[in-house]
């Protein structure tokens, strides 16, 4: 009964502090920074990362199993990942509007975890025999922190998305004559600087506040390759440990079971992801779309299996 | 390198949207390849001209590209042997064969053809899921009828021509498997191995232009070099010093690791071709303490299978019990299982669960199903008697088992009698004549039961174990693979960064690269330069001495 006063209460504490903490961000982002209230909201990413942490430990405590059996468990792990992507972050890199992001993102799941909708799930219920095994800890720990980096990751290249295409769009619709002349100026500038083959790059360079942007974007896109390859790793590992567990449990390492699969795919779109980096003709806008792909079927592995409630991973549908 | 395109188009734009086209769909890929392929062949590319994708726009902007090259510290020597490896094997029609392969394997190694097999895989994949697997052809007429086809045209015949009801084994899912190894195997020998010899020359940049021509460059004014090169040492770069020029590079292993990814993947798609050839599978529910003989329950899967000695051990089912929740739910299934060899000696024995399967001499047996096989009751203080149990079918997973025992005259055409029921081992639930309710017995509590007279005893319930036997000799390399794949995963997370210093006068340029973890190293590097000292003027001039000397 305390467990589940305590689970409640916290639950809803770091749902408030992560909507507060939103708020504050947006409004720093929409106005010019204040820096008073960024630190407040930076305190109270603090308080829902230990708020969070709480709630794990305390549905540990009282369930005897570590907290990733159901959708409704893995979903607050995985605010908790975003939420200490959001430190790790931050810690990197202080002010950036990089955070609102993984915050917002916290947020989300952690509304969605909350949220009446899946109520019925809020019971921890038992293991299967299954799932009795060290295993459970290694694998899903490392899936969910890997969809959670990605999730972060594929965000960062969807805003690049938005924020270029936003420019691109506005460029063409000004006059022809505005870009061809500055090829000409920029042009021998270029042959002298390493960076990208950008044709946003030509046009970056003509004011101030383009520059501006142009550094957020490639911020932008450094910081999203970055947390993606993160991510690529923890989802490397889950898939594996997760086959050799398959092995023990199941009698083969890979059964073709849709959640694996999907899996798969994930792994497949940001392995594509990865192999676009390497060339720079498609880094940037093209990595970008396929990173926001990987967004797409995160989800659709993510949520839309357990949706589904088929195959060998049906442990946490709704039903 | 790689990470570096010095090439500049004029119409950056254009060749954008060709190259975002081509992942995607798969049938415009040809026309380029071809393209690629012949232009490859008349400029004679440089092994660094092969790392990048835009060769079509490569002849317009030779110039610009060599100037850039060479700042970008492409050695050379290297450049030229290529050259020349070129010229000699254009020599008839023995340089033709000789070319052939050198062709398919730039064919193969082309970035774009790999990502659009992964994508072709990933989509495969997806229809795999989404499409039922395994069923009568019959289903696939139902569901994927010609006269309303999904989507507007996507009828059963494409499923069965195509071999979609088994996706994971059909013609075109392994196709494309096998090319995406070859693909993998050939970009590793063109492009990788390569890229990693050019990285690995460690060279000197001796002009301040180029040096500050790097991603990042910084200017210290007043520092020593030899300063700048303890403090890189420090932070774990390997440093050379030569005269008044530095180079440092650090994590240049994480130029390996996609090597290793690849060679990786390899070795678990070798893993897994061994798997599904050489392996043996089957099934078996055994009542406990019945036998069987290990190699009457195996299959083989393919070609390669081939039974070994151990396949003639007896498996006798000692025991087969589960453990419950307090909520009277199950926890977990053991089977008590013993191994005997021809001469009916034992050579193993072991209590079996879900997650700890046995293995012996190859063989695994893991506990995956269960049944009830009989129920063993006293009828009037007479027996024990076996009743079998016969699954019930019920809606959803829950299993029901029940069993019938005849009171009165068996040969009479109605006859009557007590029906139990089960769903597990842990209580029956007994029926009387009538089928009212008469009560609720746990096996082993040895309370009699009154119906009608008849005194009834549950003795024991007797379940089956369900079994699950393997043999798969494609594991230990798959494993390997595992292992290898997590490792070098994790060490491609490691950025090579590469630094190189001047010494000009008494400021100091430095410049630096790297090639993953762009958002960071000017941050670091900031850092580790915030870290020189600044020299002042007595140690100035000694400073300078030890470099004119």
């Amino acid at each position: 009964m305390i467990f589940s006063t305590l689970e409640h209460l916290l639950t809803h504490i770091s749902f408030s502090v992560v909507s507060i903490g939103i708020t504050i961000h947006l409004i720093t982002l929409l106005v010019d920074e204040i820096k008073g209230l960024y630190d407040s909201s930076e305190k109270g990413m603090i308080v829902t990362v230990f708020c969070l942490t709480g709630l794990l430990i305390t549905r540990w405590i009282y369930s005897r199993h570590f907290p990733l059996s159901d959708l409704y468990e893995s979903l607050i792990f995985l605010s908790w990942s975003f939420s200490i992507i959001h430190r790790i972050l931050y810690f990197k890199n202080h002010q950036n509007h990089l955070s609102t992001i993984t915050a917002s993102s916290a947020i989300f799941t952690q509304g969605f975890a909350t949220s009446g909708f899946l109520t019925k799930l809020h019971q921890s219920g038992i293991l299967v025999p299954a799932l009795q095994v060290q295993w459970l800890m290694m694998h899903v720990s490392m899936m969910v922190l890997g969809y959670a980096a990605l999730l972060c990751g594929s965000l960062l290249s969807t805003a690049l998305l938005v924020i270029t295409f936003r420019k691109v769009i506005r460029i063409f619709g000004k006059s022809n004559n505005f870009l061809n002349g500055n090829e000409s100026f920029c042009f021998g500038k270029i042959q002298y600087m390493n960076e990208k083959s950008n044709v946003l790059l030509n046009t970056y360079f003509l004011s101030a506040r383009n520059y501006y942007r142009y550094q957020v974007i490639q911020q932008l896109d450094r910081w999203s390759y970055r947390i993606i390859s993160l991510g690529f790793l923890f989802l490397t590992i889950g898939i594996l440990s997760g086959a050799v567990w398959a092995n023990e449990a199941w009698g083969s390492y890979w059964n073709w079971d849709p959640k694996e699969t999907w899996a798969f795919i994930t792994w497949t779109i940001f392995g594509i992801y990865l192999h676009t980096r390497t060339n720079t003709n498609f880094e940037g806008v093209n990595s970008a779309i396929v990173a926001s792909l990987g967004f797409l079927i995160i989800w659709v592995c993510y949520f839309g299996v357990n949706l589904l409630g088929i195959g060998l991973h049906s442990y946490g549908s709704f039903n | 390198m790689a990470t570096v395109n010095p090439v500049r188009t004029p119409n950056p734009s254009l060749v954008r949207t060709h190259c975002l086209k081509t992942p995607i769909l798969h049938s415009t890929f040809n026309p380029q390849v071809h393209t690629l392929f012949n232009k490859r062949i008349t400029l004679s590319f440089t092994i660094s001209s092969k790392l990048k994708a835009s060769q079509d726009v490569r002849k317009k902007k030779e110039n610009v590209s060599r100037k850039i090259v060479l700042s970008d510290s492409s050695p050379p020597p290297l450049k030229n042997d290529e050259v020349s490896t070129k010229v000699e094997s254009r020599g008839g029609v023995i340089g033709l064969v000789k070319r052939l392969p050198r062709r398919v394997l730039s064919v193969l190694s082309n970035l774009p053809l790999a990502i659009g097999e992964m994508a072709a895989i990933a989509a495969l994949m997806a229809l795999g899921t989404v499409i039922e697997q395994g069923e009568a052809p019959d289903f696939y007429f139902e569901k994927y009828p010609e006269d309303n086809p999904v989507l507007g045209f996507f009828t059963w015949r494409w499923i069965l021509t195509l071999g979609f009801d088994h996706m994971f084994s059909s013609p075109i899912f392994l196709g494309l498997l096998v090319l995406m190894g070859l693909s993998l195997m050939s970009c590793t020998y063109t492009t990788q191995i390569p890229l990693v010899k050019v990285a690995r020359r460690w060279n000197f940049l001796h002009s301040a232009e180029a040096i500050r021509k790097q991603e990042f460059s910084d200017t210290l004014p007043r520092a020593s070099i030899q300063d700048l090169g303890v403090i890189l040492m420090g932070a774990g770069y390997e440093v050379f010093l030569k005269g008044p020029s530095l180079y440092a590079f650090k994590g240049l292993v994480g130029r390996f690791a996609p090597i290793g990814v690849h060679l990786a993947m390899l070795l678990i798609m070798a893993g897994g071709t061994l798997s599904a050839t050489g392996s043996f599978r089957g099934s078996v529910t055994v009542p406990q303490g019945l036998n069987f003989v290990i190699g009457d329950v195996l299959g083989p899967t393919g070609f390669l299978s081939t039974p070994t000695d151990a396949f003639s051990t007896e498996v006798h089912v000692n025991k087969f019990y589960m453990d419950y929740y307090d909520s009277g739910e199950v926890k977990q299934f053991h089977t008590d299982l013993s191994l005997f060899d021809l001469g009916g000696k034992e050579v193993l024995r072991k209590t079996i669960s879900v997650n700890d399967p046995l293995r012996y001499g190859g063989i695994t047996i893991y506990q995956t199903d269960w049944s009830f096989s009989a129920l063993q009751i006293l009828k009037n203080d007479e027996g024990p008697f076996n009743l079998a149990m016969a699954p019930l079918k019920v809606n959803g997973d829950k299993k029901l088992f029940g069993t019938f025992l005849p009171v009165g005259d068996v040969n009479s055409p109605n006859v009557k009698g007590i029906s139990m029921l089960a769903r597990d081992l842990q209580s029956i639930v007994i029926y009387d004549q009538e089928g009212k309710f008469a009560g609720v017995r746990r096996p082993n509590s040895k309370l009699p039961i009154d119906i009608d007279s008849t005194k009834i005893v549950i003795v024991d319930a007797i379940g089956s174990t369900g079994l699950d036997l393997k043999t798969d000799p494609g594991v230990p390399i798959v494993y390997a693979g595992f292992g290898a794949l997590m490792l070098t995963t994790c060490i491609s997370y490691l950025s090579h960064a590469q630094i190189w210093a001047l010494q000009d006068g008494t400021s100091v340029i430095v410049g630096g690269k790297t090639n993953r973890a762009k958002a960071e190293f000017p941050d670091d590097m900031n850092r580790l330069l915030d870290q020189v000292p600044e020299l002042v003027e007595s140690s100035l001039s000694s400073q300078s001495d030890s470099i004119s000397g």
